[in-house]
């Protein structure tokens, strides 16, 4: 497959400038790049701006319901784990509707890959604060500022056991693909939060903000296999405040995943399997 | 009919449950009928439990309201059911129990045993004291101690020769105990085996359980919640045995999207829960529809409105699973009266949700759901599965373009491509969307796609069957019921027989969709019509109603927590009968006594 193969007849729907052909982009030429097939992929999304890229890109997909990418791509997994599944939110669809799904699928380890496009902001209801906006920024639902503390993707992905957890950004291609390549090779859970600007409704996050202060992990000492320290690393944004952001992977270990322990999945998928001839009889026996 | 109805009662967690289907377990291997009915409030120790037995040589369907033998594992089953006792009756339990405080009535004999001697005599430990009573009892009714031997002898095989011998000396000191000192023999009450074939024992949930995988099912998500939860137990219990996937989510809505996800990948899926907890789930029925991606609704219906009275029962859920989430689509509601249609109907969801990739329910509730009932052992063969819809070897496509998932199509089920087939690429959404599944807003795609999916509707009347009718012709009454309520109505046939009442009834295991034109035919042939539902508002009268025009001319309803129950249904319609047709049209039923299993304190207990 190359990347034109990828391509679909419809202009996608976004604002011009939008952080979101960036991100398509780096998807597509990932998928290019890593040699896989159209037809073993499916892209599962929730409800948001970034929720229409599955539209965008010929393979499989689902454009699911808001917050519940994940658990609709846990199903297509387990059911068959041939299929490479990558689940697509948003701040606020993934950090703030779906944010108990996200804390529970990092425990349970199921192989795919887990791209959130943050914006820091609501982008398709037109601009009201999301989980990751920054502490005092005005939007449409916070006028006199935002009274939270911002909720930290990193550090929840580690804490409860994700085993890829990486951040990158949307104006960086080389960055952003090689930590997508990186999150689909992996085999576990992978998030990879994708700083987006969003041009229209967060004019504090823009590209040149995030070109300011961005930095690569890969360009430090820095060693992603330690626990402790990636928790620190995934605060120096705040500590710093937001005058260093580092982008890269911050953790990664490997361990057995979810669906690799089910042993009544060793020799089959649940899909495929011939279901005109099941036997039951000796399920009825136990209530005999 | 030569029947016997034995209550177990005492606190949660003294082992009512277990031992009344041990009790039930032990009848119908002998091929007699058992129903087996738990009570219990919703806590984990103390409150009131009590689980009742009904055996009958003849083919019963039906808990009654009454008993002739209490098991009394404590004083407060003594309280709560002395007063319901029918003639003959007895009460056995362990001789420390203090019963002086009771007024029994004469008529209800007593016996009790020296529990705590035959504990140490058999070097057992406590916890067999339920063994003692099921052993003493199967002495009191004459029948033999052999079953309960053999049962023990499976249960504790792998618990080690010790626990085994233990038990079934407890049991056996009790059964010759009662013989020998109790006079059994004055007891105007015996059961013998039934020397049939051996019958199962299984519980509505359960059933569901074993029709699902009898049904292809390959997928099961849920989150506990009471009653639904049996499913859930059962299905993981099994998930390796059965080569199938049982996850227990984080959250309901969870459950809904996993088995959306697993069905969309070809795996056939359902999901499962109760009041609240299916609440949850509504906002992705509708994009089951309008994704026609199938899925199946195991909903456990309980006494609401919200928390509501966790372990009883009701049918107050059938108008919420009718208009669960929000826009107009097309669903089938199945309704299982009986076990053995809890056990075919699981299949038969799974199978017509995927031939017309929608939403299907299937709607029980806590009376059916942890009610066990003796039946024949459930066959499959006559379950044919059939995956509908799905491609085979695809053309090719044209470069930038994509299968043409929702092609609109005379009966309005397009081809399903499932993902890691070649050439069928396409975009499943809970947008509204055109044929490739690329979201729209265009006037005329949605026009169409509307009228793609209501065009289902048509094939699904010509394959759902018509209700059923059970009893004889031309009767002087006709009952009306959906779902579990039809157990005690059957029941209460017999009962008004005996009065000399002719009723039969029309049963619907499908609520939804209703065949107007049918359905007034049979309703035609009525003389008298009596609907009998287990909610306050003849929810399902409603819906008929709406769907037929048809009004029924009384309406028996229950709603204090309880199902109906056989007596009571016929009682009330002879009241209508007796009338001359002329009472009110609507019987509000209720408890004669106000009692509560929950606040045992209450009663100073």
């Amino acid at each position: 497959m190359n990347i034109a193969d990828l391509n679909i007849n419809e202009r996608p729907q976004w604002c011009p400038g939008c952080g979101n052909f960036g991100i398509l982009m780096g998807i597509k030429s990932s998928l290019a790049e890593l040699g896989l097939e159209q037809k073993d992929i499916v892209v599962v999304s929730g409800i948001g701006c970034n929720s229409k890229l599955p539209h965008y890109l010929n393979t499989y997909g689902y454009e699911g319901l808001h917050g519940r990418t994940l658990p609709l791509a846990s199903g297509i997994k387990i059911s068959n784990r041939k299929l490479t599944v990558i689940a697509l939110s948003g701040d606020g669809d993934g950090y703030g509707e779906g944010a108990q799904h996200f804390t529970h699928i990092c425990r349970r380890n199921y192989d795919m890959t887990y791209l959130v496009h943050n914006n820091q902001i609501y982008g398709l209801t037109t601009g009201q604060a999301s989980p990751t906006t920054q502490k005092g920024q005005k939007t449409k639902s916070t006028p006199f500022g935002v009274l939270e503390t911002q909720y930290n993707p990193i550090a929840n992905a580690i804490i409860n056991g994700a085993t890829y957890v990486a951040r990158t950004f949307a104006g960086d291609m080389n960055h952003m693909k090689e930590m997508i390549k990186g999150a689909i090779k992996h085999k576990g859970f992978s998030l990879v939060d994708i700083f987006q600007p969003c041009v229209t409704f967060n004019k504090l996050n823009t590209y040149q903000w995030f070109q300011e202060k961005v930095y690569k992990l890969s360009e430090t000492d820095y060693r992603p296999d330690d626990f402790h320290k990636a928790i620190e690393k995934a605060y120096e944004d705040v500590w710093t405040d937001y005058k260093k952001l580092p982008i890269g992977v911050f953790y990664k270990v490997d361990k057995p995943t979810y669906e690799g322990e089910l042993p009544q999945l060793k020799e089959n998928e649940l899909v495929g399997q011939e279901i005109t001839n099941i036997k039951i009889d000796h399920l009825v026996k136990e209530f005999m | 009919m030569t029947e016997i109805i034995i209550k177990v009662g005492g606190q949660a967690g003294q082992g009512a449950n277990i031992t009344g289907r041990t009790l039930c377990k032990i009848f119908a291997r002998s091929g007699l009928n058992v129903i087996g009915y738990p009570e219990y409030p919703s806590l984990v120790r103390g409150g009131h439990n009590v689980y009742q037995i009904r055996v009958c040589r003849e083919k019963i369907y039906s808990p009654l309201e009454k008993a002739n033998i209490l098991i009394a594992l404590n004083t407060d089953a003594v309280f709560f059911h002395h007063k319901h006792m029918l003639e003959p009756g007895a009460i056995l339990c362990d001789s420390k129990l203090d019963l002086t405080k009771y007024k029994l009535d004469k008529k209800i004999k007593l016996y009790t045993l020296p529990i705590d001697e035959i504990l140490q005599k058999a070097q057992a430990d406590k916890r067999m004291e339920n063994i003692i009573l099921t052993g003493a009892l199967l002495s009191l009714i004459k029948y033999p101690i052999d079953d309960l031997n053999k049962m023990l002898e499976e249960t504790f095989g792998k618990k080690g020769k010790d626990v085994v011998e233990a038990n079934i000396n407890c049991a056996k000191i009790a059964y010759n105990y009662v013989k020998e000192n109790l006079k059994p023999e004055e007891f105007p009450m015996k059961m013998e085996r039934g020397n049939e074939k051996p019958k199962m024992v299984i519980g509505g949930n359960e059933a569901v359980g074993i029709g699902a995988i009898a049904g292809g099912l390959k997928f099961y998500a849920a989150y506990p919640m009471t009653p639904a939860s049996g499913v859930l137990h059962y299905l993981a219990e099994v998930e390796r045995k059965a080569g199938i996937v049982v996850k227990h989510t984080e959250d309901e809505i969870a459950a809904i999207n996993y088995a959306i996800g697993a069905s969309f990948a070809g795996a056939r899926a359902m999901t499962g829960s109760s009041g609240g907890g299916f609440a949850l789930m509504t906002e992705t029925i509708g994009m089951s529809a309008l994704a026609e991606t199938p899925l199946v609704i195991y909903l456990a219906q309980r006494t609401g409105p919200s928390t509501g009275m966790p372990t009883w029962t009701e049918q107050a859920d059938l108008k919420f699973a009718l208009n669960s989430s929000q826009g107009d689509f097309l669903r089938i509601v199945y309704a299982p009266g009986t076990i053995e249609e809890s056990f075919k109907l699981a299949a038969e969801a799974l199978n017509m949700a995927d031939k017309y990739q929608l939403p299907v329910f299937i709607l029980s509730d806590k009376f059916l759901a942890e009610s066990h009932f003796s039946c024949e052992p459930f066959d499959n063969s006559e379950i044919k599965n059939n995956r509908g819809k799905i491609a085979g070897t695809l053309p090719n496509l044209n470069p930038m373009e994509r299968f043409r998932r929702y092609e609109i199509t005379k009966n309005g089920v397009s081809v399903r491509s499932l993902p890691g087939q070649e050439n069928g690429m396409h975009v499943a959404t809970s947008y509204v969307h055109d044929e490739t599944g690329f979201s729209t807003e265009s006037f005329t795609k949605r026009f169409e796609m509307v009228n793609k999916l209501n065009k289902k509707l048509d094939g699904i009347l010509k394959d759902i069957p018509m209700p059923k009718i059970y009893g004889t012709d031309n009767a002087e009454i006709t009952f009306i019921c959906w779902g579990s309520q039809l157990l005690p109505v059957l029941d209460s046939l017999p009962i008004l027989k005996e009065f000399g009442i002719s009723a039969n009834a029309i049963h619907f295991s499908i609520v939804f969709p209703l065949d107007e034109k049918k359905i007034l035919e049979i309703f035609k042939k009525c003389k008298k019509t009596i609907m009998v539902e287990n909610n306050s508002t003849a929810q399902f009268a409603g819906i008929l109603r709406e769907y037929t025009g048809f009004v029924p001319d009384y309406y028996i309803l229950r709603y204090d927590g309880r199902q109906h129950f056989p007596e009571s249904i016929a009682k009330n319609a002879k009241k209508i009968i007796d009338s001359g047709f002329k009472c009110e049209k609507t019987i509000h039923i209720k408890e004669t006594e106000d009692i509560e299993y929950y606040n045992t304190q209450r009663y100073g207990l």
